[in-house]
C-alpha cells in the first residue's frame, strides 16, 4: 500500500488543508507531528510540558485523514532538526512520499514534475496510487535541458546539441511514454514541456491551473544548501501543497549495506 | 532493587518515570519520540569549545607565572586525571544516554543523597565556571580596548567586572529569547580557534627549537620543578578540563551515543591536553616566570606580540574573546540541562523546568544559571572562581568513578553499556583517587567555599527530597 508522510508543526498552529486531506484519501497517511525546539531546551523537557496538548491535536488531524478514506496513524517527535526528523520517520514508516503542506481547496488537477535526476518510475507509480479511480486530472511536466532519469541517450543528446529544442526531442519521447503509461491506468493526462529558463522557474510558471504539485526527491546539492530544499521553495512559490516522492534507488541497490551506511553517515549528517 | 524511582518531595511531586526505548537516532517514549540531533562534530565542539577558552587563553599567565615551564607538567597531570575520569564517564553515559550527565549517573549508582548533592553542585559548579570564563572574557575585552587606544589605567579591575557582568546578562537574555541555531556557530568558532592555535603554536615551536629567532625578553626567575607546586598548579588549572562532562549533559541528544559519546569525551580531552601543554611550553619558552606573572590573565597576548608582532597580539585577543564567549555560552546551556535533570527527579521544585511559551526556552533554569553567574562575575576573583568550579567538579568526577564501580557490582538488569572501560576497576579507582587527591592541593579558601556549597546542597536534600528514592532506577 502506498503511504504518505504528512509533517505538521503541531504546536505552532500547523494544520492540513481540506484539499490535501481529500487528495490523500486513496492512500495511507502517517501524520508526523513535530515540534522544533531551540537548542537551549532539552527535547525531553518540552515533551513533559507539551505532550498531552500535542497528542490531542495530532489525534484530531489523523481522524480527519481517516474520515477521508485511507488508513491514518500518527507519530509525535520533539526535535532540534526538522529535516532530520522527516527523513528518519519517512524511512522508518517506509513512506513513498512526504507532503509539504500548503493551502488548497478541492483538487481537480495536479502537476507532476519529472524534471531532473529523479526516480520517474516511482513517481508515476505513486501518481497512479494517489489518483486511483478518482476524477483528478494530471499534467506531466518536464523542463527540457533538465533531462530525465536513467535516460543516458537524452543526456548525451543534450550535451551534443545545446539548443533547447534539440534536447527536447528525447525528453518529448520520454514524456509521451510516461503519459501513455498513466492513460493506460485510466488517468486524465496532459503533458507539457518548457523549453527555456531554469527548471525551477519553469515549474512555478506551470503551476497556475493546478491545485497540488508532485515532484521527486533530489539529492542535496550546493543549490539546495544555499537556497533550501527545492520542494520547500516550490511549496512557498506555488502556495499549494507539494508531495515529494522519495528517491529510494540507493536503498534498492544496497539493502544489505543499509545498517553500516547509516553508521557511517551519522557523524557527518550534522555538518 | 527497584527499577523505578519512587517517593515524593516536600511539594508532593514524584520523580517522572517511564519506560523508554533508546535507538541510535531517537529516544522513543510511550507517545512521543525525541530526536537525537548532535553528532560527533557537535559533541567535540561542546567539549573542546567549553574547555579551550580557559586553558589556552587565561591560565598560561597565571600558571606559568607561578612555576614557569613546570606548568606544562601541571597541565599534563590535569589531562591524565581528566582522561581517567572521561573513560568511566563514557561507560556510564553509553549505558544511560540521558540528559543531566554526571548527576544522572551518580543518583542512579549511589542514591538520592549523593545525587542531590552532585546535581546541585553540578549546577553551582557550572555557575562558578561560567563566571570564571566571563571574567576571563572581561580581561580580553580590556586588552582589546587597549589595542584600539582606549587604555584604562586605574580601576581596570572594576572595568573587567563590569564587562563580565554585562556579558553574563547578555548571554542569559540571548539564551532565553534566542531561537537561532547557535550550535552551528559554535562548531565554526571551535574550528576557527583550533586552526588559529595550530598555526600559532606551530610557529612558537619553530621558535623554541631555534629554527626561527625572535627577541625574547631577558629574565632570571627559574622554573619551579617540584611535586608540590606542580600539583597545586594542576589543581588551579583543572578548570580547563571541565568541558568533557558537559558532553555527558547532552547525552540524551547525541546521535549514535554508544559510539559518539566516548569519542567526543575522550577526543576532546586529548585534543585540549596536547594544545595546553604546547601553549605553556611556548609561552614559558619566550617569557620567564616573572614576566608572565606581571602580564597576568592575558599573558598570551604578550606572547603573541613577541612571536608575531601586533598581528600576533590581535590574533590572540580575537581568539581569547571568541574562546571565553564560547566557553561561557556552552556552560550556560549545560547548566539548564543539569537543572532540568534534577527537577525531573523531583529534587528541585518542578517549576524549575518550566518552558517559556513565547520562546520555547527553559527560562527559569536559564535564570537560575545566569543570575548567580552575574553575581559571581562581579567579584572578578579569577583564581577563587576557577578553584571552586574545579572543586565541585572534582567531587562529581570522583563520585562518578565510585558510581561506576558500584553500578558494575550491583548490575541492574538494564545496565548494558556499549563502551566498557578495560582493566576492571583499575581506571575508575585511580580516577576517584586522583580526583579527590587533587582537591588537597587547592587553596584553603576555595576548599572552604566548596565545602560550604556541598553542605548547603546536602541540607537541601534533607529539607526537600528526603523521601525520594532513585538508586538503581533507570
Amino acid at each position: 500500500m502506498t503511504r504518505v508522510l504528512v509533517p505538521v508543526a503541531v504546536l505552532e498552529g500547523g494544520s492540513v488543508s481540506p484539499g490535501l486531506i481529500s487528495l490523500l484519501g486513496a492512500v495511507d497517511v502517517t501524520v508526523l507531528g513535530y515540534h522544533v525546539l531551540p537548542e537551549q531546551t532539552p527535547p525531553d523537557q518540552a515533551r513533559l510540558r507539551f505532550e498531552e496538548r500535542a497528542t490531542s491535536a495530532l489525534e484530531d488531524v489523523s481522524q480527519e485523514f481517516a474520515a477521508a478514506g485511507g488508513a491514518a496513524d500518527h507519530r509525535l517527535v520533539f526535535t532540534h532538526d526538522r529535516e532530520q526528523t522527516i527523513r528518519r520517520v519517512a524511512g522508518e514508516v517506509d513512506a513513498d512520499a512526504f507532503a509539504v503542506p500548503g493551502t488548497t481547496g478541492d483538487v481537480d488537477r495536479i502537476l507532476v514534475s519529472l524534471s531532473g535526476d529523479v526516480d520517474a518510475d516511482r513517481i508515476l507509480s505513486f501518481v497512479e496510487a494517489l489518483v486511483g479511480d478518482r476524477d483528478v486530472g494530471v499534467t506531466l511536466f518536464l523542463a527540457a535541458g533538465a533531462g530525465m532519469v536513467g535516460d543516458g541517450a537524452a543526456d548525451a543528446a543534450a550535451s551534443e546539441r545545446p539548443v533547447p529544442t534539440g534536447a527536447g526531442d528525447g525528453a518529448d519521447a520520454r514524456l509521451a511514454a510516461a503519459a501513455d503509461r498513466l492513460r493506460e491506468a485510466g488517468l486524465d493526462v496532459d503533458a507539457a514541456t518548457a523549453a527555456e529558463g531554469s527548471p525551477f522557474d519553469a515549474l512555478i510558471d506551470a503551476v497556475p491551473g493546478h491545485d497540488a504539485v508532485v515532484m521527486g526527491e533530489r539529492a542535496p546539492s550546493f543549490r539546495s544548501f544555499v537556497f533550501g530544499e527545492e520542494s520547500e521553495r516550490v511549496a512557498a512559490a506555488s502556495v499549494g501543497p507539494v508531495l515529494v516522492v522519495r528517491d529510494r534507488r540507493a536503498d534498492d541497490e544496497s539493502d544489505e549495506d543499509v545498517a553500516s551506511a547509516a553508521d557511517d553517515t551519522a557523524p557527518a549528517a550534522d555538518e | 532493587m527497584p527499577d523505578e524511582p519512587s517517593g515524593r518531595n516536600l511539594d508532593g511531586d514524584a520523580p517522572v518515570a517511564e519506560s523508554v526505548v533508546e535507538t541510535e537516532s531517537a529516544t522513543i517514549t510511550d507517545d512521543a519520540e525525541l530526536e537525537r540531533t548532535i553528532g560527533l562534530t557537535g559533541g567535540l565542539a561542546i567539549g573542546v569549545g567549553t574547555m579551550i577558552g580557559a586553558g589556552i587563553f587565561v591560565f598560561p599567565g597565571l600558571a606559568g607565572g607561578e612555576i614557569g615551564t613546570a606548568a606544562a607538567a601541571s597541565f599534563a597531570v590535569g589531562g591524565v586525571i581528566a582522561l581517567l575520569v572521561a573513560l568511566p564517564t563514557s561507560e556510564l553515559a553509553t549505558a544511560m544516554p540521558r540528559s543531566g550527565g554526571g548527576y544522572y549517573f551518580i543518583s542512579r549508582g549511589l542514591g538520592t543523597l549523593a545525587g542531590t548533592v552532585i546535581g546541585l553542585s553540578l549546577w553551582l559548579g557550572l555557575v562558578f565556571a561560567t563566571a570564571f570564563y566571563l571574567v576571563g572574557l572581561g580581561y580580553y575585552a580590556l586588552d582589546a580596548l587597549a589595542q584600539v587606544g582606549l587604555a584604562v589605567g586605574a580601576g581596570s579591575d572594576a572595568v573587567v567586572s563590569v564587562i563580565a557582568v554585562l556579558a553574563g546578562l547578555a548571554f542569559t537574555v540571548l539564551n532565553v529569547t534566542g531561537t537561532e541555531n547557535a550550535a552551528k556557530l559554535q562548531n565554526g568558532i571551535v574550528a576557527l580557534l583550533l586552526s588559529m592555535l595550530v598555526a600559532f603554536l606551530g610557529f612558537g615551536l619553530l621558535e623554541a627549537f631555534g629554527l626561527v629567532a625572535v627577541d625574547t625578553p631577558p629574565g632570571q626567575a627559574a622554573n619551579v620543578w617540584g611535586a608540590g607546586p606542580v600539583l597545586s598548579v594542576a589543581a588551579l588549572v583543572f578548570t580547563s578540563y571541565l568541558g568533557f562532562a558537559q558532553v555527558a549533559t547532552v547525552a540524551g541528544e547525541m546521535k549514535d551515543p554508544g559510539r559518539n559519546l566516548p569519542l567526543a569525551m575522550v577526543g576532546s580531552v586529548v585534543t585540549v591536553t596536547v594544545l595546553y601543554v604546547l601553549a605553556i611550553f611556548v609561552a614559558t619558552n619566550i617569557f620567564t616566570r616573572d614576566a608572565l606573572l606581571s602580564a597576568g590573565e592575558t599573558a598570551m597576548v604578550e606572547v603573541g606580540r613577541a612571536l608575531l608582532g601586533p598581528a600576533g597580539a590581535l590574533v590572540i585577543i580575537v581568539g581569547g574573546l571568541l574562546a571565553t564567549m564560547s566557553s561561557a555560552n556552552a556552560s550556560i546551556l549545560s547548566t539548564s540541562r543539569a537543572i532540568y535533570g534534577v527537577s525531573k527527579d523531583a529534587l528541585l521544585p518542578r517549576r524549575a523546568s518550566r518552558i517559556n511559551l513565547r520562546y520555547g526556552t527553559p527560562h527559569v533554569a536559564l535564570g537560575m544559571a545566569g543570575g548567580p553567574v552575574v553575581v559571581l562575575a562581579a567579584t572578578g576573583q579569577v583564581q577563587l572562581l576557577a578553584e571552586v568550579a574545579s572543586f565541585l567538579h572534582l567531587i562529581m568526577y570522583g563520585l562518578m568513578c565510585v558510581a561506576l564501580v558500584a553500578i558494575r557490582r550491583d548490575r541492574p538488569a538494564w545496565y548494558d553499556p556499549d563502551f566498557v572501560v578495560p582493566g576492571g576497576s583499575v581506571v575508575p579507582v585511580l580516577g576517584a583517587l586522583a580526583s579527590f587527591g587533587l582537591i588537597a592541593f587547592m587553596d584553603r579558601l576555595s576548599i572552604i567555599v566548596g565545602i560550604a556549597v556541598i553542605a548547603a546542597t546536602a541540607g537541601w536534600y534533607f529539607y526537600y527530597a528526603r523521601d525520594v528514592s532513585l538508586k538503581g532506577a533507570l
